[in-house]
């Protein structure tokens, strides 16, 4: 069976362990709790046609001083990168956790997904923001881990893009 | 005594809550003692476990740090973040891994963290998240705080450059209203000027009061504390205020109770300001009868040195409803007021301002038709000493009349040093019959350079320069004074700068006063007068004088001819050490041209002589005649036609 590592990665507070809770277990808690370190779920996915286990590394949101631990990214397929809508800053952070593990350990499929959409009448982030990220080529969804939206879709469509991903590699690989 | 039981190490894991893994030879895992209860199920194989991590995923990361250990035993253990798992019930469980070795055998063992200790991380962790988001926030505010502060240094740098550059038209547009009325003039040409004069003053009193506004507002006054003679502060402002007092046939009187200190600490300055202020607003309102100034210890606050200021006078008085609101910028009683008497009611407002940082609050007592009292009271430290002294001695040149003035400073031998031509043509002309002697430099530099080869009574010299400015320049001139041993030379800043710090950095610049622009024709010449001729013991020689009399009918342009001729000395050095003899060569020919027809053969020749030696490109010849061309300029006195 194939096994899959998936991180998500994102400020403090936008939703990380909110959307496994809504992907795995269907469910939604208000109160907000911090993550310490990591947590590791597990969920089975049928991908076009394929069984998939994603492991789904919940790691602790960044914040100043505490920057997302690389070593614990080194060897995932793909990763999710959460921004809260109601704070415009958690985008830039986003952006910026990808730079890092871009220049480390080079291109890995990812989607951008900017969480919170149910307060989205709150939302601040600039449109010169959401150009960037555009003219940047970026996946973005809109996510509400308390209403679902788009979560099932998010982890889906990254799942596809990692295999997809392989696929391309072992084609480059009869090239050679 | 209790007889001991065994205990084995298997039994001591159990007791502490630990699952303990020893990695063998060929990768597998073998536990060591039974497992914890809140272990999960692995899969088993003979051989031991194939893969811890896949059982615990976190441990994939923490993997490479056990290896480290392991293999290069830098050191002894070595511990994992805490992650999330479930244990065999599938309920949530926080674990940790330690790996360590001993004996080159790989340990990795595993503990639960209870929950409350999984909290207690989370709230440390929370706790660490407020404070950072209350750094950031910090920091946040502090960058708005500069910027503010920055905003208001700005404004404060807008409202010095904006005095400064009213100020200087207006010292040339009241100057010449000044030499204008000392000219024959018929009598309606002589009330033209008056308004000049008259208007001119307004609007520098308003500009004044702007200025003053806008620094007591953000917090740039601050008040000086120094010894003062309350009794010399109040007959100075009833001195300022005289004339209009007369003008408008009314009296002034004062009356000073029992038990007021006459020696006090404070700001002299403005508390005289609030005087004026209060007098001229009461002089504006009352048509007939006078005004008073009073003063009394404050009858509320007994506290020696707390006294109580009154203004009364005896015009039309304010409503009732409108006492409140008078204090307030741009505020009159009577909107209508403005135009019926003129003024803008800024004065009151600063005053308020000025009495609440003198500690003391200010307030109108008024009937229709009867008068008006304003109070004021004011907080000062008393001297020690309270007995009475002499009178302080810069009363007797203030009285001098403007005649008496020029006798004094007949022979005087002036350096005046400023770069506005406007400036420099007032000065002269307040000069003029005063039969003193004036070199002109028009900047620091070359006015440093005229110091050097002069003896002079006195210096007038502008602040804001080109080249040199007036701060370094009255350095370079204190320096020169101290390695020669000459005393001082009096050095007068003329500044277009109308606040008070400007007066307290150029004394510490090294000027002996500060003269703020525009400067009156009388202020210029008692300023001048408390000087008398320069008793320098070791000055350098004056440069040998030549006397050229000036031609009828050229008295106009001459002096200014020669002061240009003067100012081209900096320039020819300038264009000299750049190499530039083209220049020098156009200035020379130029000199060449005109000297002669001005009434100085000898610039002609001189011009002549320079322009020959950058045609050649011949530097000395250059620097010869340059040094004798400045010294001939510096020693020239002209003679005016009787």
């Amino acid at each position: 069976m194939l096994k899959k590592k998936i991180c998500l990665l994102g400020s403090y507070g936008v939703g990380k362990t909110s959307l496994v809770a809504r992907f795995v277990h269907s469910m939604f808690a208000d109160k907000y709790h911090t993550t310490v370190g990591v947590k590791i779920d597990k969920k089975v996915l049928d991908v076009e046609g394929q069984e998939l286990t994603l492991m789904l590394w919940d790691m602790a949101g960044e914040e100043d001083g505490a920057p997302v631990k690389l070593n614990q990214v080194k060897d995932t397929s793909g990763y999710l990168l959460v921004a809260d809508g109601t704070r415009g800053k958690t985008v830039d952070i986003a952006r910026s956790i990808q730079q890092r593990i871009e220049s480390e350990f080079g291109p890995r499929p990812f989607l951008l997904l900017v969480n919170k959409a149910d307060l989205k009448e709150t939302w601040d982030v600039p449109e010169a923001t959401w150009s960037s990220l555009a003219s940047a080529g970026w996946t973005v969804l809109e996510t509400s881990a308390k209403s679902g939206q788009h979560v099932e879709e998010a982890f889906v469509t990254l799942s596809s893009r990692i295999l997809k991903a392989q696929a391309d590699d072992s084609a480059d690989e009869d090239d050679d | 005594m209790t007889p001991q039981t065994k205990t084995t190490t298997s039994d001591l894991f159990h007791l502490f809550d630990l699952a303990v893994f020893e990695q063998l030879s060929d990768g597998y895992f073998q536990s060591l003692g039974s497992m914890p209860l809140w272990m999960p199920v692995l899969a088993w194989k003979k051989e031991g476990i194939a893969d811890l991590a896949d059982r615990f995923p976190f441990l994939e990361s923490f993997m490479p740090a056990c290896d480290e250990v392991w293999e290069t035993r830098a050191s002894e253990q070595v511990y994992s973040d805490v992650w999330t798992d479930t244990d065999r019930l599938d309920r949530e469980i926080y674990l940790q891994a330690v790996a360590a070795t001993s004996g080159g055998r790989r340990f990795v063992a595993l503990r639960s963290l209870p929950r409350e200790a999984y909290a207690h991380q989370q709230s440390a962790h929370d706790l660490e998240l407020a404070q950072n988001q209350i750094r950031r926030l910090n920091h946040e505010l502090e960058l708005k705080r500069l910027e503010a502060e920055k905003a208001n240094q700005a404004k404060t740098d807008f409202l010095n450059t904006m005095s400064h550059e009213i100020r200087t038209p207006m010292n040339a547009i009241i100057g010449m209203a000044d030499v204008l009325s000392l000219t024959p003039l018929t009598p309606e040409q002589q009330k033209f000027v008056e308004i000049f004069q008259r208007n001119g003053v307004s609007l520098l009193n308003l500009i004044n009061d702007i200025l003053d506004l806008s620094k007591v507002e953000s917090g740039h006054v601050e008040l000086e504390t120094t010894d003062f003679d309350l009794f010399d502060v109040i007959a100075r402002a009833m001195e300022v205020v005289d004339a209009r007092v007369k003008a408008k046939g009314l009296w002034l009187r004062q009356s000073i109770a029992a038990g007021v200190p006459r020696y006090l600490i404070g700001d002299p300055n403005r508390l005289r300001q609030v005087i004026i202020n209060l007098l001229g607003n009461s002089i504006k309102f009352t048509e007939q009868g006078g005004l008073e100034v009073s003063v009394e210890p404050d009858p509320e606050n007994r506290e020696p040195g707390r006294l109580r200021f009154a203004i009364t006078d005896t015009g039309i008085g304010i409503p009732e409803d409108k006492l409140g609101v008078i204090f307030e910028s741009f505020t009159q009683a009577d909107s209508s007021t403005t135009r019926k008497y003129g003024g803008t009611g800024l004065g009151l407002n600063i005053s308020k301002q000025l009495v609440e940082l003198m500690g003391g609050r200010i307030w109108p007592e008024s009937k229709l038709g009867v008068g008006s009292t304003f109070f004021f009271t004011a907080r000062f430290k008393m001297q020690e000493d309270q007995s009475a002294r002499g009178e302080t001695k810069t009363a007797q040149p203030a009285h001098a009349t403007g005649t008496e003035l020029e006798a004094l400073l007949a022979g005087f031998h002036i350096l005046l040093v400023d770069d506005s031509e406007d400036n420099r043509t007032l000065i002269l002309r307040y000069l003029g019959r005063c039969r003193c002697v004036i070199d002109v430099a028009e900047n620091g530099l070359a006015g440093v350079e005229l110091f050097k080869a002069g003896t002079y009574d006195a210096v007038l010299m502008d602040v804001e320069m080109p080249v040199m400015d007036g701060y370094q320049a009255v350095g370079e001139i204190r320096r020169i004074e101290g390695e020669t041993g000459a005393s001082a030379t009096p050095v007068l800043a003329l500044t277009a700068h109308a606040f008070t710090d400007m007066i307290v950095k150029g004394r510490k610049a090294g000027f002996t006063d500060v003269l703020t622009k525009p400067i009156r024709r009388v202020t210029l010449l008692e300023s001048l007068a408390k000087f008398g001729p320069a008793k320098s013991g070791i000055a350098p020689p004056p440069a040998a004088s030549n006397r050229v009399r000036i031609e009828d009918g050229m008295e106009d342009v001459v002096p200014g001819y020669l002061e240009k001729r003067r100012s081209d000395v900096a320039l020819y050095r300038q264009s000299l050490e750049a190499g530039d003899f083209d220049s020098v060569a156009k200035l020379a020919h130029k000199m060449k041209g005109t000297g002669a027809g001005y009434g100085f053969p000898k610039l002609t020749e001189l011009g002549s002589a320079l322009e020959e030696a950058a045609h050649n490109s011949d530097a000395a010849a250059v620097k010869s005649n340059l040094d004798e061309f400045a010294g001939y300029v510096q020693s020239i006195e002209l003679e005016f036609p009787a």
